[in-house]
């Protein structure tokens, strides 16, 4: 069981990093080069018109004033109207309708990588030092050798180009209409009981999706190799094989449960990762998640969105890793200490 | 089919002869005498009101349209936005009241039947019956509400300061006062007479918004209220789609389609490959290597039109000295090549320039030889002028792509080798595009990469926009201003200032006579072709991937996409 | 003063010797796979070396196109051997330069923030702890962003003028919280060692201490830490490139060059544009991989558990 001190003291470690991450953001949009008022003025705008914009956006109070109403803001998920990229709509407007583009794809990434990176995490220990084993860790070592923006547009090639298997752009063809409930393409169109565009949707996302799954696979089978290494090494472990038990049975009993433990952290922190990840996979396969969104705010010096969208991953980032470090203390208590 | 469908055929024309009549005979200005002469206007006019004729037997469009791009829209109001982008999809929503004929730079008569300009009064007769997608009727109160919106902060319904877009008092400031005598007659007083003024009323920033739209609390961004030929369905942000369907009860030319998809493709790439395998009908934002997938496809076509617009490379004579000497700015524009720059590095996509305007504006002079790429003579240039050993400079250049300068990182390697050939040490500074409009803006480049597309296809949107130095005075003996200087044009990036120029575009900006006009544009370009303010780099063509299955498409420079009158099979 | 000085040598020998009893290099050299990425790494040095010395960046990087037009977009054949981009430039001699680039700049980035984090963390866990929560609380800040993203938004905020310094500096703030978290932790480890007490007990200064006991046992995990985040940091380099915030165009860094050739040469057929410099970078960035990952598992499991 997880004391509730501990979850308290967790819980209460993560006021102050919100507070930083929060104080670092806004000081990113005052340090950013270029005026903000000029930029939504636009390039042909008089200087007073410039000088009126900045006035309504309140960029003449005092800068306390300002960090005082951004707290207030952020607190109560107001990240301020867009700039540039949609002009005076609200940033968490924005970010509602992209983010969970975005977690469909971790989410589905992740998940190749567990059910790919588990099974040869421990077949390579259980093989250790074979050419299994070390072909696995090559491959594994590659996965994450190998940049996205290299791999993806290549892949592309290959599959889209070349040989036309597969969709290379965007999330489902034009051809198909669904309502946009979740804004995750694989349940709206699930509920829009269109079959058709829910494999349309499907091929679009196999090769992101694969994309990330390789990079997730790679870390978690290479964590999961020498976490159940460790744990065969242990006594009992001998002990249950003395006993007569066939090694595999053994493996598989007491073993797997065991070494589980921390490759969940490592799930958790990688999560966190591959929402990151995101930006580039996004990028390479012209797919509308937050990632795409950030690297175009700050292509357009769209400030309030790069603001919501930084903090935004800041949050969940930082959520994920609480979430990792209960549940890890909740499977192995003693790191309460 | 409601009564604006049936426009007595042989009143449209009158309507549309009697501004030609007044052009000549009371000497005011009417509909397209700034260029194309009035041939091609009556021309355009017939071709609306046939549309219009074989429009009122039909019953509504068949088909989808996929028109594919590379960004979504930001914003449906035509107010909040200057992006080319988010023109597309309001051009086919909204009309203005009056409109560029689809394909050409000349105007036709939109939600105006007729209109004229003559002195400092601008005279609006509006169309009756033209209804807005909430089937209310287009009157007079709308442009006033449509105007205020704009405008007036002291309106109720102001779009807001931190939203407008620039075009509002960029394009209308000339305006004094708007007076609707009644339903449908609008009076536009002016300050000052000035030429462009009814091409201004032609951008698609004028779209004529639905006043009790205005008046509503729905926001315009996703609510739009207009009277164009294709009214709104949706608009998913996640996947970069908008739905427009046909708006059956159009006034003008009714769509042929029942729906228009804009779709957002991000990479070139993809965009052309959907077009060749016919997931997408109509594709913009083309660059080099795409444009050969699309000619070897067999499935589409590419459809070009040389564009109005312009690339050059600015050099600031308000910051470096050496660039107020006339012999340095021919010397750039020697040593770089332009014929490399256009072919190689564009192409094809672009053709060389050597002064402000294209060859498709009112102004171009023929008379003007290009820069031949020559070193040696670069060289002496430099010599002769005092610079024989050189020296060095920033050029400032942004990170994305623009019509104007389709590969702005490989364009400006270039250039930096052409440069160093004749003793210019050059460093290249890249920016976001906002960053560094505000960079060169305050005039803290050496020298830079820019360009500009038209807003209303006018002359003076070139050489008055571009190289009027904007002060009253330029102190003597002088030909650059200060970027402090009052009054300045921030858009002078080369901060030039040429006495005999700026005279010569202030008249023309008041010339209503378009012969007159004409040859003061002509001699002005070519004091900016001698004078050398910039290094004249290129004008980009328009181009569009369109598959084989539509029909109807006419590629604009200016306006459109004219989606009302495709169709597909 | 003198049995004291006498301890501490012998500690330090203690510390040394355990260092180098402990089965880490022997693990380390016969594990084949961490042989392979040494292997690769020296190659690559020796490249970078060999281009440094012997070619002017000056001439690969201009354009060649005014006076060679012919050149442009040559598939590979002898005279260059991996063809020729838009400029008309051979690409060969600009990957095996990019060689140099990546070395130089992944090793500023990987150099300054080991000794930052080294430093903070170090300080970290031997000071008060207000020290300590104000140093890593500030981590933890760090730490609460993706690297990737955090690096863009370091970046979008510097000047543009700095080149890839931008992206070096950006990506050197964002690691050094990895350091110090992972010395601070192994720091922890060597202070619950009574032989430290010891050692301060008889008055040895504080940054004795530092310097003599708690740097050579936390060598072992910075080690490891620095060279898996050197792969890292080649991979990131280039990727701040590929999205727009590199060095200046034309300078031939991997990164560059692959943003350039995937962007402009793909479609069009010209695939050695951007396949050359990224098969070196992901050969690069394997060797390294390879190196830190045998590394790793020849560590003390104790210090592993603080390398991520």
């Amino acid at each position: 069981m997880i004391s509730r001190r501990f979850l308290l003291k967790r819980l209460l470690l993560l006021v102050p990093v919100l507070f930083g991450v929060a104080t670092f953001v806004f000081a990113m949009l005052h340090l950013a080069p270029g005026d903000p008022a000029r930029l939504i003025a636009g390039r042909r705008a008089p200087d007073a018109f410039v000088q009126q914009v900045r006035t309504e956006l309140g960029l003449n109070r005092p800068v306390y004033v300002q960090y005082g109403e951004f707290l207030l803001d952020v607190v109560r998920f107001d990240f301020g109207k867009s700039y540039q990229i949609q002009k005076g709509a609200p940033v968490s407007e924005i970010l509602e309708a992209r983010f969970p583009v975005t977690l469909e794809l971790a989410v589905l990434g992740q998940l190749t990588g567990i059910a790919l990176g588990i099974p040869l995490g421990v077949l390579s220990a259980v093989k250790q030092d074979s050419l299994t084993d070390h072909l696995t860790r090559i491959g594994a070592l590659t996965g994450i050798s190998v940049p996205i923006f290299w791999s993806g547009p290549i892949l592309i090639m290959v599959f889209g180009v070349m040989l036309g298997w597969l969709p290379t752009f965007g999330r489902i063809a034009t051809t198909y209409t669904y309502e946009s409930v979740t804004h995750m393409i694989l349940i709206d169109t699930l509920l829009s009981g269109n079959p058709a565009a829910f494999v349309s949707a499907a091929r679009h996302m196999l090769l992101p999706v694969l994309v990330i799954g390789i990079y997730s696979m790679a870390l978690i089978s290479r964590m999961m190799r020498s976490s159940m290494l460790e744990v065969i090494r242990q006594d009992y472990m001998r002990t249950a094989r003395a006993k007569g038990q066939g090694a595999n049975i053994t493996v598989m009993k007491h073993g797997f449960q065991n070494a589980l433990i921390p490759v969940i952290t490592v799930i958790g922190i990688q999560f966190g990762t591959l929402l990151g990840g995101a930006i580039l996979t996004e990028t390479v396969f012209s797919i509308n998640g937050v990632g795409t969104l950030l690297v175009e705010a700050i292509n357009n010096s769209d400030y309030p969105v790069v603001q919501g969208t930084v903090l935004l991953f800041a949050l969940l980032f930082t959520l994920v890793n609480l979430g990792v470090d209960v549940t890890y203390s909740y499977l192995d208590p003693r790191i309460e200490q | 089919m409601p009564r604006n469908g049936n426009i007595d055929r042989r009143r449209f024309l009158k309507a549309a002869g009697g501004a030609a009549v007044a052009t000549t005979v009371a000497g005011c200005q009417g509909a397209g005498s700034n260029d194309g002469g009035t041939a091609t206007e009556t021309t355009s006019g017939e071709e609306t009101s046939g549309d219009t004729d074989t429009e009122s037997g039909d019953e509504g469009g068949s088909g989808t349209l996929t028109y594919a791009r590379g960004n979504d829209s930001g914003t449906l109001d035509p107010q909040a936005t200057s992006s080319g982008e988010d023109a597309k999809v309001i051009q086919q929503l909204y009309d203005q009241v009056i409109e560029f004929a689809p394909g050409k730079t000349t105007l036709q008569a939109g939600l105006a039947k007729e209109f004229e300009l003559e002195g400092t009064t601008a005279t609006l007769t509006l169309r009756e019956g033209a209804t807005f997608h909430n089937g209310e009727e287009f009157t007079s109160a709308d442009f006033e509400a449509t105007y205020r919106r704009f405008l007036d902060e002291e309106y109720e319904y102001f779009v807001g300061a931190d939203t407008r877009s620039y075009y509002g008092p960029y394009l209308l400031s000339v305006v004094k006062t708007v007076n609707t005598p009644d339903d449908y007659t609008v009076e536009l007083e002016l300050k000052e007479k000035h030429a462009p003024m009814l091409r201004n009323l032609a951008v698609f920033a004028f779209g004529m918004i639905s006043k009790s739209a205005i008046e509503s609390s729905d926001p315009l961004r996703k609510n739009p209220v207009g009277t164009g030929p294709f009214q709104f369905e949706s608009w998913s942000e996640s996947d970069g789609q908008i739905r427009l369907s046909r708006y059956a009860d159009h006034w003008g030319t009714k769509a042929k389609v029942s729906e228009v998809v804009f779709t957002e493709i991000t990479e070139n790439s993809s965009r052309a490959q959907s077009l060749n395998a016919g997931s997408v009908d109509i594709i913009d934002g083309l660059d080099a290597q795409t444009t050969s997938t699309i000619e070897n496809s067999g499935n589409a076509e590419l459809v070009t039109t040389p564009g109005i617009n312009v690339g050059y490379l600015a050099m600031n004579m308000a910051r470096r000295e050496e660039f107020r000497s006339q012999k340095v700015r021919q010397a750039f524009n020697y040593a770089v090549d332009t014929q490399a720059l256009v072919e190689s590095i564009y192409s094809g996509l672009a053709v060389r320039a050597n002064q402000p305007v294209p060859e498709n504006m009112t102004g171009y002079n023929d008379d003007l030889d290009m820069y031949d790429r020559d070193v040696e003579k670069a060289k002496s240039l430099l010599q002769e002028a005092g610079y024989g050993d050189g020296f060095e400079i920033e050029l400032a250049t942004f990170r994305n792509p623009r019509t104007y300068n389709p590969s702005p990182s490989s364009a400006a390697q270039l250039v930096k080798s052409n440069l160093e050939e004749v003793g210019i040490t050059t460093s290249i500074r890249t920016m976001e595009f906002n960053a560094f409009i505000e960079y060169t803006n305050t005039g803290k480049h050496d020298a830079c990469f820019l360009g500009w597309m038209t807003d209303n296809a006018d002359p003076d949107n070139f050489f008055y926009a571009l190289l009027h130095p904007g002060v009253e005075e330029i102190p003597g003996g002088q030909d650059w201003v200060s970027f402090d200087a009052e009054n300045f044009n921030t858009l002078n990036v080369a901060a030039w200032a040429n006495p005999d120029y700026k005279q010569l575009v202030e008249e023309a900006q008041e010339t209503y006579d378009k012969g007159t006009r004409a040859e003061k544009y002509k001699e002005a370009a070519k004091i900016a072709h001698d004078q050398a303010p910039w290094v004249f780099l290129d004008h980009a063509k328009e181009l569009r991937g369109v598959n084989n299955r539509v029909s109807g498409f006419t590629i604009a420079p200016i306006s459109g996409p004219y989606l009302n009158r495709v169709s597909v099979q | 003063m003198s049995t004291e000085t006498v301890d501490g040598r012998t500690d330090t020998r203690n510390a040394l010797q355990r260092l180098r009893a402990s089965p880490f290099l022997s693990e380390l050299l016969s594990n084949r796979l961490a042989l392979i990425g040494i292997a690769i790494i020296a190659t690559m040095v020796a490249v970078a070396l060999y281009s440094r010395v012997t070619m002017d960046v000056g001439a690969i990087s201009a354009s060649q196109l005014s006076n060679n037009p012919a050149d442009q977009f040559l598939s590979p054949r002898a005279q260059y051997p991996f063809g020729t981009d838009i400029q008309a430039r051979g690409i060969f001699d600009r990957v095996l330069y990019g060689a140099w680039y990546a070395m130089q700049f992944g090793t500023v980035t990987v150099g300054s923030s080991t000794v930052l984090g080294v430093t903070l963390g170090t300080i970290a866990a031997y000071y008060s702890e207000l020290t300590d929560n104000v140093i890593m609380r500030t981590m933890d800040v760090l730490l609460a962003f993706p690297s990737l993203l955090l690096a863009l938004a370091l970046v979008a905020i510097l000047p543009e003028e700095w080149g890839l310094w931008r992206a070096t500096l950006a990506l050197t703030l964002v690691y050094t919280p990895r350091f110090a978290r992972v010395v601070r932790g192994a720091a922890l480890k060597v202070l619950e060692d009574e032989y430290i007490e010891a050692t301060e007990a008889l008055g040895a200064s504080d940054p004795r201490v530092l310097v003599r006991h708690i740097m050579p046992n936390t060598l072992a995990p910075i080690t490891v830490q620095s060279t898996l985040n050197f792969g890292l940091a080649i991979i990131d380099l280039a990727a701040l490139s590929f999205l727009g915030f590199g060095a200046e165009p034309g300078t031939p860094t991997w990164g560059i060059m692959l943003s350039q050739g995937v962007d402009q040469g793909l479609l069009s057929g010209y695939w050695w544009w951007s396949f050359f410099p990224g098969l070196f970078l992901a050969v690069t960035v394997l060797g390294f991989n390879l190196l830190g990952d045998g590394m790793r598992d020849a560590l003390d499991p104790r210090m592993r558990e603080a390398v991520d």
